[in-house]
């Protein structure tokens, strides 16, 4: 059995399902991450699957839906909603209004779920925002706030008409970014200088960071170099990596920081000396966990946590016209220079994202990516209904964790 | 009594001209006399069947506002999950209103079996002091609420107050009504005195000295002039920032090319806008029936023509401000979702329908494929 399983894993499709309450309508999806490939998105390509003589008569609609939440629903009042759902695309997918050309994935399951199979696909529109999830609050209880797509099929016998929960269907996917395949040489960097009253000289402080995208998991390295030249000596060195997250929706933003560390290396750096170090931070979710309002790349299950990746802009597009929720990265440096000096603090910005399929790096992550999926699935091999005839492996669904309570 | 004038030639006694007229004050005793201010003693006493008017009127208040009140001290008592900061607010307004229904049971044994303040001096200064504490706390209280909801509604991701901060905001309501409740009590500056009926006492807004007059022009700033301004500024705020809100998600909409769609859903409710507004409204017009006619009689009394200041006319406006004290719960805690949500589980037989909270879920909006269409986002 076990090798088996092994095998499947290596050569197999994943495909996700999930079906109605009543059982008489499923849907298959290829995948639940679309990619924003900043000059196009990846299409939502899916299969739908009818019992026979269900429908008579009826249609069987498909919308993408996104939903903005930009506050807690326990503080909803006065009638006040914090949170809006737009419908990005809607369409009638059984009977077929049109024959549009089916994608592999939808070629290969129409092959194999037969004549009762439709196709759909929906393209998420040019601007739409990625899928961010803010970290809920320990005390918090409702939904997390942030940027979600649900995919939502239903039956009805006109467009308006009244949907049934018992024959919908809800499908979580996330809209992501990668990197590009190239990382750039361009090294971020920022010198500045501060200058004290009353005393004569300046302290100069230069941080540059040893690369411009780093990908989820990676130590972020920043080289420090301080010259002193001023009267004042530094007390202390604090080193961040500050999240950025401005939320559009109500023109708000905050940072936090989810890496630091405070050092007094070197300390007091007095006049006329130097001092250069590379501070080496790693940013990750699981060392801020509970904390309210960190950005998370959205999530729907438990075990893919990561801190949610920089917000792409296309070129020739200003972050102005970004809508959603954008997140950027910066390191922080903070010279402490006494009561009475003040501090000196400067900001390296960065990106943090997952690395594009087919970039050498990637192959690293995946081979322990693959072996920590191997060892998961000797646990649960036996929910998945694997084919050995063309090594389609569906998964069920994960239960919308967010949308619905049943 | 120049009715016994010529009928017949002969003067004759009517019946009623033994009837002597009574004025108001008369069953109060020499030692007490103080009490009442010469301004009522040109009045006569009003029919008893007034006095039990009004008892009748204020049990029924009494009863309601136990009723209202108690339920929500009960519900947030006893949930956990409703112990939030904003609703501290909440139950300090029902705790505040309470303090005002303790008074009434006072009110309803004055009228039905004295036709003056029972304990004189001292009784007049317990029912006069809970009034004060309770009105002028609740007027700053729906301030503090004001504040708390432009707070929350602002900035929904980091605005909400923290539990010490709404605790000191309600710690502040109380000594907000501290100095006008305790000055007169201890005759610092002002004193309570029976008025009307001389069945309720308050504040002495009569007495002809500048004293009383600066007393009542400060009263009148300090606990309905600045807490209207405030509740005002609040509100008009909240709903600006609405607005805002809105029309960044509409702009959001538009860039994605998803126009707003006017579904059957869509109609029925109103928008976003509009239900700020009337909520806010309600709040605001609450405020202003509740307090602005016990104003404009302490006004009057200190400033303007006492003519117009008849037993029946200061009873009226204290009445209203005891009328809100029953309606308040039902404006702040029965219009909360979760707090209707809760009282449906626990008291299903009290007769609150909790709407299908994902009907009224979010505004659907539509995406189109045409671009650049002229027809207009609707508002």
């Amino acid at each position: 059995m076990f090798p088996f399983v092994l095998l499947a894993y290596v050569v197999a499709v994943k495909v996700f399902k999930k079906t109605t309450p009543n059982g008489k309508v499923t849907v298959y999806l290829g995948k639940r991450d679309f990619i924003d490939h900043l000059d196009h998105i990846d299409p939502i390509d899916g299969i739908i699957v009818v019992d026979n003589d269900y429908l008579k008569g009826r249609k069987i609609y498909g919308q993408v839906t996104t939903t903005y939440r930009y506050g807690r629903e326990e503080d909803e009042v006065m009638g006040l909603k914090f949170s809006k759902e737009m419908i990005l695309a809607k369409e009638q997918i059984v009977p077929p209004k049109e024959k549009s050309e089916l994608t592999p994935i939808q070629e290969k399951l129409m092959k194999k779920l037969g004549p009762n199979a439709f196709p759909f696909t929906f393209h998420f529109p040019q601007n739409a925002p990625c899928s961010v999830t803010l970290q809920p609050g320990e005390s918090d209880t409702g939904k997390p706030l942030g940027v979600e797509y649900c995919v939502k099929t239903f039956v009805a016998e006109g467009e308006d008409d009244r949907v049934h929960k018992r024959s919908s269907i809800a499908l979580a996917i996330k809209k992501l970014q990668y990197a590009p395949p190239t990382r750039g040489i361009r090294l971020p960097s920022s010198l500045i200088s501060k200058g004290f009253t009353f005393s004569q000289g300046k302290l100069n402080l230069e941080v540059t960071l040893d690369r411009e995208i780093y990908y989820h998991g990676e130590k972020v390295g920043a080289n420090v170099i301080i010259t002193n030249n001023s009267r004042k000596s530094v007390r202390n060195i604090k080193v961040y990596v500050v999240q950025h997250c401005e939320v559009t929706m109500v023109n708000a933003q905050y940072s936090r920081h989810v890496a630091g560390m405070e050092t007094r290396e070197g300390c007091p750096i007095t006049p006329g000396a130097s001092f250069s170090k590379v501070f080496y931070l790693v940013p990750l979710a699981s060392s801020n966990k509970d904390r309210y309002g960190i950005a998370l790349d959205g999530y729907l299950k438990d075990d893919d946590v990561n801190l949610a990746s920089s917000t792409l802009v296309a070129d020739g597009k200003g972050p102005a016209e970004s809508i959603g929720i954008v997140i950027s990265y910066s390191v922080r440096v903070k010279l402490n220079c006494g009561t009475l000096g003040g501090e000196l603090v400067t900001d390296v910005p960065f990106k943090l994202l997952h690395p594009a399929p087919g970039t050498a790096e990637r192959e690293k992550a995946n081979a322990l990516k693959k072996m920590k999926s191997i060892e998961r699935s000797r646990y649960e091999s036996s929910r998945y209904a694997t084919d050995d005839e063309d090594n389609i492996v569906f998964e069920d669904f994960a239960r919308l964790r967010l949308n619905e309570p049943e | 009594m120049n009715s016994t004038t010529s009928l017949g030639g002969a003067p004759i006694a009517l019946p009623y001209e033994s009837y002597v007229v009574q004025l108001l004050g008369w069953n109060i005793p020499a030692e007490h006399i103080e009490l009442v201010h010469p301004h009522w003693r040109g009045y006569e006493t009003p029919s008893k069947f007034w006095h039990f008017g009004f008892a009748f009127m204020y049990f029924c208040i009494m009863v309601m506002s136990c009723l209202g009140n108690g339920i929500v001290l009960w519900i947030f008592g006893t949930t956990k999950s409703l112990r939030t900061p904003s609703n501290m607010f909440v139950v300090n307004q029902a705790l505040l209103d309470m303090l005002m229904m303790i008074e009434m049971p006072l009110f309803v044994l004055n009228s039905l079996f004295y036709q003056r303040p029972i304990g004189w001096e001292v009784g007049c200064d317990i029912y006069a002091l809970l009034g004060s504490v309770s009105g002028i706390g609740s007027a700053i209280n729906n301030a503090a609420i004001a504040y708390d909801r432009y707070r929350t509604i602002a900035f929904p991701l980091d605005g909400r107050l923290q539990f010490g901060h709404a605790m000191a905001f309600i710690l502040g309501t109380w000594v907000w009504a501290m100095p006008f409740s305790l000055l007169p009590l201890l005759r610092v500056w002002g004193r309570y005195v029976p008025e009307g009926f001389l069945t309720t006492c308050s504040f002495d807004y009569l007495t002809d000295d500048e004293d009383t007059r600066v007393f009542t022009a400060s009263i009148f700033v300090w606990s309905y002039a600045f807490p209207l301004c405030l509740i005002i500024f609040f509100y008009c705020k909240l709903f600006n920032q609405v607005r805002f809100h809105e029309k960044m998600l509409k702009d959001q909409a538009r860039k994605m090319n998803v126009k707003s769609l006017q579904t059957n859903q869509d109609a029925e409710q109103k928008s976003v806008e509009i239900r700020i507004a009337k909520v806010a409204f309600t709040i605001f017009f609450l405020f202003l029936c509740s307090w602005t006619p016990y104003a404009t009689v302490a006004m009057i009394g200190a400033f303007g023509n006492r003519a117009l200041l008849t037993p029946m006319s200061t009873m009226i406006p204290a009445l209203t401000a005891k009328i809100v004290s029953c309606i308040d719960p039902w404006i702040y805690a029965i219009n909360h979702p979760r707090f209707r949500g809760e009282l449906l589980r626990r008291a299903p037989w009290f007769g609150v329908k909790e709407i299908n909270p994902s009907d009224v879920g979010s505004v659907t909006t539509d995406r189109t494929t045409t671009t650049g269409t002229t027809e207009s986002v609707s508002a």
